[in-house]
């Protein structure tokens, strides 16, 4: 007993270091695959739908076996490309409400990164009465849920004639987005030093000169971050077009239409499709955007 | 809760230490009922009410402010009577006719645009009403009682107002001027219904532009007294050119905010003073009806909200325990399992550590919606493939009785396949897979973040710790921890009052359902009652919206202001607490 002892001492003095680093690897990588299981079974469940020939999503694939790699169709797409709820429409169903959220998401990155940069760089380089409690006063009203103010807009479109135009669905976009972009543009454009506005003041250029010549262009990895989070809001957004353009449909409105069993048609497995087909080129800005995380923690880390 | 813990671990070592040491114990006794039985309630409550005295008082600071400038505006116009009669003279004539002043000083150019905006008033007012035909109406269709001047003939300004501030006087059915009114009357537009609605919604917008004329009517005049005064002190009136170049550049910043603040002020200034106003009135389905009118109910509905309607408290309690809850919870799991994720992939037994992070942020690149609809699928009631996965595996009757035994799915929870979100005693059952569900939405955000704030910690740190010997726990314990702590403390904050309002992970994943038992809903919520899995945010959204027959929109809004007070305050709060916020520029 006692020589066992020690002989498994011995055994751990000289290879114990190795045994914790088998058992460390082995370990971690369990518990990453079963992290990556749990992670990849829904995504699996909607890329193998959207591409199966089936009609009903309880007839899709389960497990991504040889035979569902096999069977993988673009029938679906087909599907999704062509239909028409009425006749008469321009365009299919789809492709429409594509090009309508396109249209909406140009206007509103165009609109948010002009107008941001314009009151990043007011606040930064002027002293403008009140500009602190305002800009809180803004961020804290968007803590009020925002459709109950959807009432409100609902009216002023129907008063104006707005309903169903996606431009001025944009300009909502955009003014929820200017505070707290102010908020962001602010924190770098005041990192850019005052002695170039001064050198440049100097040298004869205007305030508009020195804020287009110089200031944007520094602030431009902001700038883009901005575009691109203005862009993207749009396509998933699915209360407020329902609300104001309830004749002329966004994707979200799409999507959501597609799996609401009170509506026809209901068509889960074309929801997939629609989903992949936009979820894809999101996911990949999202992956590429992913440095621009602790931008929101650097906002927060100077916390006093 | 802190307190009553420690009370608690006060009162056992008390009793132990009796057994063991009495004479001692008795010297420390008071001493230590004071410190942890008595002194931690009383600290708390005296925070507590200086919080709010500090919140009075600055309220009470507010509003003597609005009456001190007030005081000191009218003292300044009798001051400037008084002791400047001639310039006065000149501003008062800006209060006759808008520019007037400007003009008696040779100032065109501002005169001119003072009086252009005001003209342009003046004609829309006048276009879009019927004056010309009052006189001839009223003489052959006289009202009995009271005769609605404005509300018949005025143009969008005085008929706003007029809506504004009755919220509309006649449904459709009443007599009114010898005749029945309609919905709609082509021959004489009086005749139709009010729709308080629109009524309320265009005074709104109507109150604003005229709040916006009376303000330059007030700048107009005073404009006209300064100049004046600066005339008369031998100052050179500026031309046009020099003034247009100096209010350029002095006012620049001004100019350059303007479009962002019209569409600030139109699209959420608006609308979120329009739902503080419904907050108010007797909004409800009756009205988008024309059955009934809106009229302004002051503090009724919160009344019946906090207290005289048992009903609408008690489930009003149950909703926001559960929002706190789902708040707290997911917030928690979200920040406890990324963390956990970037402490293994940033370990140093893992290979190929870029693969593993790509994968798993993968949930936080898909937009939310898409996987809150695919999940929604996942558990569908008969053909989700998490049924499906479970009787492949021939798991289902284990999974159910697991569930079971954890008391997630009821007595009732029935045979067959799950049914996570549909059955109604299984409540429980669908707010654990909404917070599991977001869960695998949510880490992957902390993870990357963690991950990032993990690079940050200087390596001397854990140096000096190898030094002194600590272990892998003491230096997670007191290294790694405190910092990713400090650094992610106001993210954890802003993901708290996002999952208060996450609108969307309820309303995707299982629409509120399943729904409380009919015999238990009162007789007031009948028809607007939350579901079981239903947050604050939520309920608002299908009490206003969803409902039908029996949308109720002030209760929505009376909501909608409770909740926009408890996340609104707080992130207000923690927002005038950012350094970064207040430094000067």
């Amino acid at each position: 007993m006692d020589q066992k002892q020690s002989s498994l001492r011995k055994f751990l003095d000289r290879y114990g270091h190795y045994v914790k680093k088998a058992v460390g690897y082995t370990l971690t990588h369990i518990w990453l695959l079963v992290w990556v299981f749990i992670v990849l079974t829904p995504i699996w469940y909607m890329v193998s739908s959207a591409f199966s020939g089936v009609r009903r999503l309880r007839d899709g694939p389960l497990a991504p076996t040889l035979d569902t790699l096999r069977s993988f169709t673009l029938d679906n797409y087909r599907e999704v490309f062509t239909y028409r709820s009425g006749t008469g429409q321009a365009l299919p169903d789809y492709p429409a409400a594509f090009l309508t959220t396109l249209f909406i998401a140009t206007i509103t990155t165009i609109l948010v990164v002009i107008l941001s940069s314009l009151v990043g760089f007011a606040f930064t380089r002027f002293r403008i009465r009140g500009k602190k409690p305002s800009l809180l006063f803004m961020l804290g009203l968007q803590m009020f849920p925002s459709f109950m103010g959807m009432i409100a807009i609902f009216l002023l479109f129907r008063v104006f004639g707005w309903l169903n135009n996606p431009f001025y669905l944009s300009l909502i976009y955009v003014a929820g987005a200017i505070p707290f972009n102010t908020f962001i543009v602010r924190g770098f454009m005041r990192n850019v030093p005052k002695s170039l506005d001064e050198a440049a003041a100097i040298d004869g250029a205007t305030n508009l000169q020195i804020m287009i010549k110089i200031i944007v262009p520094l602030a431009a990895p902001i700038m883009g971050f901005i575009a691109v989070n203005a862009f993207m809001a749009p396509w998933l957004d699915f209360i407020l077009p329902s609300i104001v353009m309830p004749n002329n449909e966004t994707v979200a409105m799409w999507l959501v239409r597609m799996n609401d069993p009170a509506t026809t048609p209901f068509e889960p497995i074309l929801f997939m499709a629609g989903a992949m087909f936009i979820a894809v080129p999101v996911m990949m800005v999202q992956i590429y955007m992913q440095k621009y995380i602790t931008y929101g923690l650097t906002a927060g880390a100077e916390k006093g | 809760m802190h307190g009553i813990k420690r009370a608690l671990a006060t009162i056992k070592r008390l009793y132990l230490g009796a057994l063991s040491a009495p004479e001692r114990l008795k010297k420390k006794e008071p001493e230590i009922v004071w410190k942890h039985l008595v002194a931690p309630p009383v600290k708390l409550t005296l925070f507590v009410l200086t919080k709010i005295v500090n919140l009075f008082a600055s309220v009470f600071r507010l509003l003597k402010a609005i009456v001190v400038g007030v005081k000191k505006f009218f003292v300044g116009i009798v001051r400037a009577a008084k002791y400047n009669p001639k310039s006065f003279r000149r501003g008062l004539s800006s209060f006759f006719l808008i520019g007037l002043g400007q003009f008696r000083n040779k100032q065109w150019y501002k005169g001119a645009p003072l009086l252009g905006v005001f003209l342009i008033f003046l004609l829309v007012e006048l276009i879009t009403s019927d004056y010309i035909y009052a006189p001839g109406e009223i003489a052959s269709m006289p009202a009995e009682d009271t005769l609605y001047f404005f509300r018949d003939y005025g143009g969008i300004f005085m008929r706003g107002l007029w809506g504004f501030f009755t919220l509309g006087a006649l449904t459709a059915g009443a007599t009114y001027r010898g005749r029945t009114v309609v919905t709609e009357d082509y021959a004489y537009d009086w005749l139709a219904a009010d729709n308080s609605r629109t009524l309320m919604g265009e005074g709104v917008i109507v109150l604003v532009l005229v709040i916006f004329l009376f303000a330059l009517w007030i700048y107009s005049m005073r404009d006209a007294y300064v100049t004046n005064m600066k005339i008369r002190a031998g100052m050179k009136v500026e031309s046009f050119k020099t003034w247009i170049r100096r209010i350029w550049d002095e006012y620049f910043a001004y100019f350059i905010i303007i479009p962002a603040i019209a569409l600030i002020l139109l699209f959420i200034v608006i609308p979120f003073a329009f739902s503080f106003m419904v907050a108010f009135t007797n909004y409800d389905s009756a009205i988008s009806l024309r059955s009934d009118l809106i009229e302004w109910h002051g503090l009724v509905t919160f009344r019946e909200v906090f207290g005289v309607e048992p009903a609408y408290r008690d489930f009003f309690i149950r909703v926001f325990r559960w929002t706190a809850f789902y708040a707290v919870v997911s917030s928690l799991t979200v920040y406890i399992l990324g963390f956990i994720q970037a402490l293994i992939i940033e370990s140093k037994y893992v290979f190929f550590k870029k693969v593993w992070r790509l994968i798993l942020i993968l949930p936080w690149a898909i937009p939310g919606m898409v996987s809150l609809l695919v999940f929604s699928n996942v558990f569908g009631p008969t053909d989700g493939l998490a049924n499906r996965l479970l009787i492949e595996a021939g798991l289902l009757d284990q999974a159910r009785s697991f569930f079971e035994w954890l008391g997630l799915i009821g007595r009732e929870g029935g045979t067959g396949n799950i049914q996570w979100f549909t059955h109604r005693d299984n409540a429980n059952l669908a707010r654990f897979v909404i917070i599991v569900v977001n869960l695998w939405l949510g880490f992957p955000f902390f993870m990357l973040l963690i991950t990032g704030v993990l690079g940050t910690i200087p390596n001397e740190l854990y140096e000096a710790a190898d030094i002194d010997g600590g272990s892998s726990t003491q230096k997670f314990r007191f290294i790694t921890f405190p910092w990713v702590l400090r650094a992610t403390a106001p993210v954890i904050i802003t993901t708290f009052t996002f999952n208060f309002n996450n609108f969307g992970a309820i309303y995707f994943l299982t629409g509120g359902g399943p729904g409380y038992r009919t015999a238990d809903v009162p007789h007031a919520l009948r028809g607007i009652a939350p579901g079981q899995t239903d947050i604050l945010i939520s309920w608002i959204y299908s009490m206003a919206f969803e409902s039908g027959d029996h949308d109720a929109y002030n209760l929505a809004a009376v909501y909608s202001i409770l909740v926009f007070i408890l996340i609104g305050v707080i992130s207000i709060y923690y927002l005038s607490k950012l350094k970064s916020f207040w430094e000067e520029d």
